[in-house]
């Protein structure tokens, strides 16, 4: 194995200063790059600051490039600004689109699973990289919907997602988890069908249980829990499947826990690294 | 067009009352929004609960949505002078 696992935390302002205190303990933060898109020269100075004290990932939220339609190139020009500015180790967005025909959703939304996403998809991570200067790693998105129109389950989509960019995949294994519970297959057996080799970031996080359609309950990916065991068990059963370095970082956006409390779900994240690791060492 | 499927997906997500006039008729309603007949076929399908969940979803997500850019800003400043 090159390299070593690395385990993080997302940058948020209400974790900023339980971070800088524990940076012996957070081998790296991701930073929303959407917060910065638009922040003056001092904003991005104090950003890059952050990546001179500590490893820095850029995560992009807002650029809907698995879409059929062109991605909006005054968002890359603005992110380039930011990459350029801040030189973190790496980028990311997400395989969903947030708007289309004038329509903004606000958030992410997984598109139709099928060639004519792919298409734009492709050409979308071609203009990102050209605009950008590197290309993002592409994160598989939860959904509470099995996008209509799509004629490939998920596994093949994201392997078909990877080969048509050329680039990697950022695996959010509770995304994984949830779209694996929301429409009944086995997250362990689709993992097993990721392109593995391509995975060198990883998402864990914790969701809620929400509906109950006809006693049908599902699981919504909100950021706000802690990360449940079964995505600890995706975790040491990717680092048992691919020799890859990995970067895990763990995601929260809100009813945040003391400080300790998430450096001791970095600490379980380490653990199952370590667990699938010495899996594969026996 | 795939394109004007994810169109039709967005306003579906965004509005409930085409959401209403969608559930009460699936294939009238994907027709007359100018889709073709595999992504018409493709919506009669559709799982409505599904639907109804990521439209809740993603208002609720737009809505507590902090407006973080200049606090994350601002706190990165404080916190690394």
């Amino acid at each position: 194995m090159l390299g070593h696992d690395r385990v993080g935390l997302g940058w948020r302002p209400e974790l900023a200063a339980g971070i800088l205190a524990n940076l012996d303990r957070v081998d790296l933060v991701e930073v929303i790059a959407d917060d910065y898109v638009g922040a003056g020269r001092r904003e991005l100075r104090a950003l890059r600051t952050l990546a001179i004290q500590v490893p820095l990932v850029l995560h992009g939220v807002s650029l809907g490039l698995a879409s059929a339609a062109p991605v909006d190139g005054r968002r890359l020009d603005a992110l380039a600004r930011v990459v350029g500015a801040v030189e973190p180790q790496a980028w990311s967005e997400h395989l969903a689109f947030v708007r289309s025909g004038g329509l903004e959703l606000g958030h992410l939304a997984a598109p139709p699973r099928r060639d004519a996403t792919l298409g734009g998809l492709a050409a979308n991570v071609a203009r990102a990289r050209a605009i950008v200067g590197s290309a993002p790693a592409l994160e598989n998105v939860a959904t509470l919907i099995d996008p209509p129109g799509s004629d490939r389950d998920e596994p093949a989509w994201l392997a078909d997602a990877v080969a048509a960019t050329g680039g990697e995949l950022l695996l959010d294994l509770h995304n994984l988890h949830a779209n694996a519970v929301n429409f009944g297959f086995d997250a362990h057996a689709a993992l097993a069908r990721l392109p593995l080799a391509r995975v060198r970031f990883v998402h864990v996080a914790g969701g809620a249980w929400i509906g109950n359609d006809g006693g049908r309950r599902r699981v919504l990916d909100d950021h706000r829990h802690d990360v449940p065991a079964p995505v600890f068990d995706l975790l040491a059963d990717l680092a048992a499947r691919t020799p890859n370095p990995l970067t895990v970082i763990v995601e929260r956006d809100g009813d945040y826990p003391p400080i300790e409390h998430l450096l001791a779900e970095l600490d379980r994240a380490r653990s199952a690294l370590a667990g699938g690791r010495a899996r594969v060492a026996a | 067009m795939s394109a004007s499927l994810e169109t039709y997906l967005a306003r579906l997500y965004l509005d409930a009352d085409a959401r209403r006039a969608f559930a009460a008729d699936p294939r009238g309603a994907a027709a007359r929004a100018g889709l073709d007949e595999t992504d018409v076929a493709a919506l009669e399908q559709i799982d409505h609960a599904g639907l109804e969940l990521t439209a809740r979803s993603l208002q609720a997500k737009r809505e507590a949505r902090p407006r973080r850019g200049w606090l994350a800003r601002l706190l990165a400043r404080w916190c690394l002078r």
